[in-house]
């Protein structure tokens, strides 16, 4: 094949590259270098080899599926066509459900709030800054009684907050002194330099190993100003230490992935309300837990780990399924902590029945409805605060 | 330099040793082969991720070499170790016969681990590298193996460089338990598999269990698509219809009746509350 032609692959390949990038997939060149390769290697004979050698080649995972299905009929098919429609329906066909809410919370925009950080950001910036209440005062501010101008400041403070990180004896092991393990391996290598005498004996240590730590946020109705602010402490440790994961609910569960890499404030709020569908519908907390443990617990996400919980308790559906889930959570996990905004009330009693329900099951019981106690949740995630049991 | 890609002649011959893939699969495992890249398959537990790879080594008559991942694996589990008491002994016996020792970090004293003796393919295609749940494996070992899928090579210090002649086919399964490194994915095609359709699970089964007749595979077939559709704590694979199916025929049933299901769902359902899930539905499922 001649240069020329292989010029045009490449085109092609970033041309498709380019399509994903829109669609909010990054592909890289890596990928649109295989895919170049491949079709050198397999020239299409139809608009199904193609999507086919496209997919395999250029999709870095299942949940980003629709995405590049958008992407790759845009740049080649019309889904009009009989052929496409098919091929689509195909390619949709039994991917997982965690996907499938993935793609579905594509179609919706933005919400306009979302825009706080936009083009305009530079020219507020200072103006927001002098209207500020100092830090102190911001401490004890409700996270519901932020205005949207002020929200970007809190949220900056918060990025600022983080957890201790908790580790344990990993398999792994590594030299040490000191250590448990006799290294026969680097014990033999020293006995070869003294003619196979054992003078020197070597030793390892196990390593430790970061515990994972998940953040569960109810992001129904009135949970959502203080969802935001768990999501961007979420994020603030994601920065600082390995396994962080968060996930929202309200009807069903969401991965918020990669909304917590994202660099600034505002490209990860963009991303988190991108990948809701439901923020602001009803609560169904045991169905979430229940597919959080199906999809994640069970395979060992929050295996010897700490998982934060945010909801006020509401439950929709029957209160039995919460406490059933928050039985299964407390044996794949290793401490649960319930962050609850309305213990802010003097008057607080857990009566909402799934909180009632999931008490039994928590490690510790924290407020978390401004900067202040988002300190006690950081206490109750190290085991060190008085929530805790 | 790179011959060329017969999607539908890999279906053919996957098909006569027992696997059925669909147009996804096959082609992702032609130009993984074609194009010396490594295959990603991500899907559900039990949809046939580890055995496409035994497939596709069974068509190319290639010798598979598996390696389990878990956590803590390391070099000397994954890669190469020396044998120590070897040398030792060498030491030994070249002090007492006054003889000066042998190289003791040679061939001799060299053991191969997966990776390395999946770099020993003797032609084309002789070796299937099948990196079994890659996600059990800790991110130091993900590290290591991105060297190993760019250059297909491993360094060992004390002898150098050892890289393939031919380059083994690489197949690397994930259960998703934790998300991958890009840098590892980018390095690799990627096709998730999903659970089959009722009537290339009904293929399947004959495929792989000639035993089991028309109807009860067919029941089969149809009890699995209904259990899936329900809420279940683990949903039920394709190994999970052959066990089921092959219960089945082992008790002489040629239906999955009612004795017959409530004989057989331990092979299929693990989970109490499952089980409990498909007594209640047992009249849908049964035929």
């Amino acid at each position: 094949m001649s240069a020329e032609a292989d010029g045009d692959l490449v085109r092609l390949a970033v041309g498709l590259g380019r399509a994903l990038a829109a669609e909010g997939v990054r592909a890289g060149t890596a990928r649109a270098r295989a895919f170049a390769l491949a079709l050198r290697a397999a020239p299409p004979a139809s608009i199904g080899d193609l999507y086919w050698t496209a997919r395999i080649a250029m999709l870095p995972r299942i949940e980003d599926l629709q995405a590049f299905n958008t992407a790759f009929f845009s740049s080649w098919g019309n889904p009009a066509d009989p052929d496409m429609l098919r091929l689509l329906a195909e390619s949709v066909q039994h991917f997982p459900a965690s996907a499938l809410t993935a793609t579905e919370q594509r179609a919706i925009a933005p919400l306009p709030s979302e825009e706080f950080a936009g083009e305009s950001d530079a020219e507020d910036a200072p103006f927001v800054l002098a209207m500020a209440s100092p830090e102190e005062r911001l401490a004890e501010r409700d996270f519901a009684d932020f205005s949207e101008d002020e929200r970007a400041n809190m949220l900056r403070l918060i990025g600022r907050l983080r957890a201790a990180v908790e580790t344990r004896p990993s398999r792994r092991r590594r030299p040490d002194l000191q250590g448990d393990r006799l290294d026969l391996r680097a014990t033999a290598r020293a006995a070869a330099r003294t003619s196979g005498e054992l003078i020197r004996r070597k030793r390892t240590q196990r390593r430790p190993r970061v515990r994972p730590l998940v953040f569960l946020c109810d992001v129904s109705g009135s949970m959502a100003p203080y969802a935001r602010a768990l999501i961007q402490y979420a994020r603030a440790n994601a920065f600082a230490r390995p396994r962080v994961r968060a996930f929202a609910f309200a009807t069903r569960l969401t991965d918020l992935g990669p909304a917590l890499s994202r660099t600034s404030d505002a490209a990860a709020s963009r991303a988190v309300t991108e990948r809701l569908q439901d923020f602001g519908g009803g609560t169904r907390i045991g169905a979430a837990l229940r597919a959080f443990n199906d999809r994640y617990a069970q395979r060992g996400a929050a295996r010897g780990g700490t998982v934060v919980i945010l909801s006020d308790g509401w439950e929709r559906d029957d209160p039995e399924l919460v406490r059933s889930q928050m039985e299964r959570l407390a044996r794949l996990s290793r401490r649960i902590v319930w962050v609850n905004p309305q213990k802010k009330h003097p008057a607080f009693e857990p009566l909402a029945l799934g909180m009632a329900a999931a008490l039994p099951f928590v490690d510790a019981f924290v407020g978390g409805h401004n900067l202040r106690t988002l300190d006690a949740v950081a206490e109750a995630i190290e085991g060190t605060g008085e929530g805790s049991r | 330099m790179h011959e060329t890609v017969d999607v539908d002649g890999l279906t053919r011959r996957l098909r006569d040793v027992g696997y059925l893939a669909d147009r996804g699969l096959a082609q992702a495992l032609a130009l993984s082969a074609a194009l010396e890249r490594a295959l990603l398959l991500e899907g559900d537990a039990g949809v046939g991720k580890t055995e496409a790879a035994r497939a596709l080594a069974l068509v190319y008559g290639a010798d598979l070499i598996r390696l389990q991942c878990y956590e803590g694996l390391d070099l000397y589990s994954a890669a190469y170790d020396w044998n120590y008491g070897k040398q030792l002994l060498a030491i030994r016996t070249a002090e007492a016969s006054h003889e000066r020792a042998p190289d003791l970090y040679g061939e001799d004293f060299l053991i191969r681990r997966p990776l390395l003796a999946a770099l020993g393919g003797t032609r084309p295609r002789s070796v299937v590298f099948l990196i079994d749940e890659i996600d059990r494996a800790d991110d130091e070992f993900e590290a290591y193996l991105l060297e190993f899928l760019q250059e297909f090579a491993i360094t060992i210090p004390e002898l150098g460089r050892v890289a393939a002649a031919h380059r083994p086919i690489v197949v690397l399964t994930s259960n998703r338990t934790r998300d991958l490194h890009d840098a590892l994915k980018r390095r690799c095609f990627y096709h998730w598999i999903g659970h089959p359709s009722v009537e290339r699970e009904i293929e399947i089964i004959h495929a792989r269990l000639p035993q089991v007749g028309e109807a009860l595979a067919r029941d089969v077939a149809r009890a699995i698509a209904r259990l899936r559709e329900r809420e279940l704590r683990k949903s039920p694979g394709t190994s999970e219809a052959l066990d089921w199916a092959e219960a089945a025929a082992a008790l002489g049933a040629e239906r999955l009746d009612r004795q017959t299901f409530g004989a057989t769902l331990g092979v299929v359902l693990k989970y109490p509350e499952d089980l409990a899930v498909a007594a209640v539905a047992a009249g849908d499922l049964i035929a």
